[in-house]
């Protein structure tokens, strides 16, 4: 998935522990080969290849379970949660640390929108020059499906990291809750804080690498998909929820919010939570368990 | 104390639950598959002391099994099964005292029976959230014997699915066509019906075990005697009460499952019985599995069974030899040998069934003569595409 | 004597499921797997099923009910 991905399992045999690790690589294999936005042959591919056709594509089961998923993330985020905005990256290219201009955003704009997918059944009808982009959500599916069919091959104890996006079976095998670093936003190989898991999942969103700096205005890689504009809210948020499907979106949506609203949003949860904000000062509920801890 | 979990926390766990690779909900098939199993199935012979003249040889009955399950859809599943099998052999026609006044049997025409039994049946289920509900029809038919039947069953989960109620109701209708029937003064042509409803709980125990209980209800009504034999005369009528209870537990450290079930059944021709089976799922790595199982059954007599026919009673009193309505134990034990093969399992199994007197838990007044002792052994396939 | 027993315990079984802790949706993977299923094989269980009701007087069970055989 083009980042740094582990799996932890405990299991009295070497072996049968190597061979369930194998199988939870392929799980994680096989939905990136689906999924992924790089790979011609996925099936995102097929989708996107499909934008503009009259007949539309056949959507299978667990591709339409992501998109149910993504309309409730669309919904309850008032539409800044939106799987058609990456075409915005098209125009802003963070590399090269270039602001487009308005009406190349404007024109950006008329490509995006996810209330403008149509459905026939199972078919989808993806509108001309529209893209579908599952980022902040497959990979956090991936993490959850490796670590459920670990727990179905019989693992008590694991950890599923996908490029910071976790999934744990069970406590450590000494009883512990296990710790987990988030990077700061300014220098990833810092630790901004540490949250303690018991189980579930836990993922964080945050400019991390991916922002520049233009005239001394800072640009987050998170981008508005109404506006066109990068955001101007958290610099970081880490959530931990049940799932890591959970806790990825609730995290990506209070990135998108303005500040405050994205702090409310994560205190109405009651989910614990670690935030940067704009000042960089760091703060949430799941901070403290830490100092507590 | 805790607060409430705000609402778009509910809607978005409520959609990645239900992302298949997270789901514990109820979903169809993801795959579809084709089994097959080839079965022999062979009754051991009976001796002298049981049949002074004629055939001693029983039932030799090949099986073939074929089912097809696939998914419809998001929400369906579709099955299809076809059964065939090829009999042939001897049954007990009828019976009557030796010398020494014990009962012994007398087989069925010497040149044997030869029957071929055909079965189709199709079926659908929907899936929903929180269960799933189903259908199938089904239709069988032999030389002198013809059944169709239909049903339909569901399931509803609660308590955070860890209760499942389960329900069941189905009807067959049986057409009785003895062969041969002028020669031996036989029924021409009979009917019988029986209707059956189940319902069943099933729990979560724990993280390794679960239990269910069902009770079901049989009524059949029409044509319940053996046309075959010489003198067989039983009630119009039967209803049967079957209670059910069913264990799985996984052992952890043996990477094994047991499954332990028992069964209650009582019927108004005044049969109760107990059936206990157990069997042992102990996985050898990943891709073989081994099981072992034990079964334990026995019966008490029908009200009106006898051991040596009484020729001399009107056909209007009740009365029958057939060892299946005589006080019983059973004991038999199998195999089963499973290799996962990728999208492929194989499956072979051998089975050894003694019924004795001698094994019953009810007291034996009159014992029968012409209990069955069979071998079974199947070789079953299964392809997943 | 021997039922009568043997429903007691039936009974009794039924009563301590009530005192069951919850399992969390994602403590269930062992009761998912294949060994755990109530048929872990269909075609075996109807062969068994078939069989026995040829040559036992009981018959019926947790499921719904088939076709009949004239089956001696």
């Amino acid at each position: 998935m083009g980042s740094y991905c582990e799996v932890q399992l405990y299991h009295e045999s070497r072996i049968e522990a190597r061979n369930v690790s194998r199988e939870l690589i392929a799980e994680v294999d096989r939905l990136e080969k689906k999924y992924s936005r790089y790979q011609e042959s996925s099936f995102l591919s097929a989708i996107n290849k499909s934008a503009g056709s009259f007949s539309g594509i056949s959507i299978d089961t667990e591709t339409k379970s992501l998109f149910d998923h993504a309309t409730a993330c669309y919904k309850h985020s008032d539409g800044l949660f939106d799987i058609t905005s990456g075409v915005l990256r098209k125009i802003w290219d963070f590399r090269e640390a270039r602001v487009p201009s308005q009406s190349e955003i404007d024109d950006c704009l008329e490509n995006i929108g996810y209330d403008r997918l149509q459905w026939q059944d199972d078919r989808l009808l993806l509108p001309a020059r529209m893209e579908i982009d599952f980022g902040g959500i497959v990979k956090e599916y991936a993490a959850d499906a490796a670590a459920r069919l670990g727990r179905k091959l019989g693992i008590k104890h694991g950890l599923v990291n996908l490029g910071g996006d976790f999934a744990i079976i069970g406590r450590q095998p000494n009883d512990q809750t296990w710790p987990v670093g988030i990077a700061d936003p300014n220098s990833p190989q810092r630790m901004m804080a540490k949250i303690e898991i018991l189980d579930g999942g836990l993922a964080s969103s945050g400019d991390y690498e991916r922002c520049f700096l233009h005239e001394g205005k800072r640009y987050s890689h998170l981008l508005n998909p109404r506006t066109g504009w990068p955001t101007e809210g958290l610099r970081a948020v880490s959530v931990a929820a049940n799932l890591c499907t959970v806790a990825g979106s609730m995290a990506t949506i209070a990135m998108l919010k303005p500040e405050i609203e994205g702090i409310a949003w994560l205190e109405e949860s009651t989910l614990p939570y670690v935030y940067m904000d704009s000042n960089e000062q760091i703060s949430g509920p799941a901070l403290q368990e830490i100092e507590t801890a | 104390m805790k607060r409430k979990p705000s609402r778009s926390l509910i809607a978005l766990s409520t959609t990645a639950l239900a992302l298949p690779g997270i789901s514990s909900a109820d979903a169809p098939p993801t795959e579809s598959t084709v089994s097959y199993k080839i079965s022999n199935y062979k009754e051991d012979d009976l001796s002298r002391e049981q049949v002074p003249f004629g055939e001693l040889g029983r039932y030799d009955i090949d099986v073939h099994q074929f089912q097809y399950v696939s998914p419809l859809g998001r929400n369906f599943s579709l099955s299809v099964d076809a059964n065939y099998e090829n009999m042939s052999g001897a049954s007990p026609w009828f019976s009557t005292a030796n010398a020494n006044g014990d009962p012994v049997i007398n087989m069925s025409g010497a040149s044997g029976i030869r029957d071929r039994r055909s079965e189709v049946s199709v079926g659908a289920r929907y899936y929903m959230e929180n269960g799933n509900f189903g259908g199938y029809v089904g239709y069988s038919e032999e030389d002198d014997y013809r059944s169709s039947y239909i049903g339909v069953s569901g399931e509803i989960g609660f308590n955070n699915d860890l209760t499942r109620f389960s329900y069941g109701f189905s009807h067959a209708a049986d057409d009785i066509f003895p062969t041969d029937a002028e020669i031996f003064n036989r029924v021409r042509n009979e009917d019988k019906q029986s209707t059956s409803a189940v319902v069943g709980l099933s729990q979560v125990i724990n993280q390794f075990s679960v239990f269910q209980v069902a009770l079901s209800a049989t009524e059949q009504s029409g044509f319940l005697t053996d046309p075959y034999k010489l003198q067989d005369s039983r009630p119009d009528n039967k209803t049967q009460l079957v209670l059910s209870n069913s264990y799985r537990h996984f052992f952890f450290f043996f990477n094994a499952a047991l499954h332990a079930d028992y069964r209650l059944y009582h019927d108004d021709f005044g049969i109760t019985s107990h059936t206990a089976d157990l069997a042992w799922y102990q996985n050898l790595g990943r891709d073989f599995q081994i099981v072992p199982n034990l079964r334990y059954y026995t019966q008490s007599a029908a009200d009106f069974f006898t051991n040596i026919d009484d020729f001399t009673k009107p056909l209007t009193e009740f009365q029958s030899s057939d060892y299946r309505l005589s006080a019983f134990g059973a004991i038999s034990g199998g195999i089963h040998f499973i290799a996962d093969l990728g999208d492929w399992t194989a499956t072979l199994t051998a089975e050894r069934y003694i019924a004795d007197d001698k094994y019953s838990g009810f007291d034996v007044t009159q014992p029968s003569p012409a209990l069955v002792r069979f071998n079974r052994v199947s070789l079953g396939v299964d392809y997943s595409f | 004597m021997t039922s009568k027993r043997i429903l007691l315990l039936v009974l009794c079984s039924g009563i301590l499921m009530t005192g069951c802790t919850q399992v969390r949706p994602w403590e269930r993977g062992y009761l998912a797997r294949d060994e755990m299923l109530w048929d872990a094989d269909a075609l075996e269980r109807q062969l068994n099923d078939h069989i026995f009701f040829s040559k036992e007087a009981s018959s019926g069970g947790s499921s719904a009910a088939g076709g009949g055989c004239g089956c001696n």
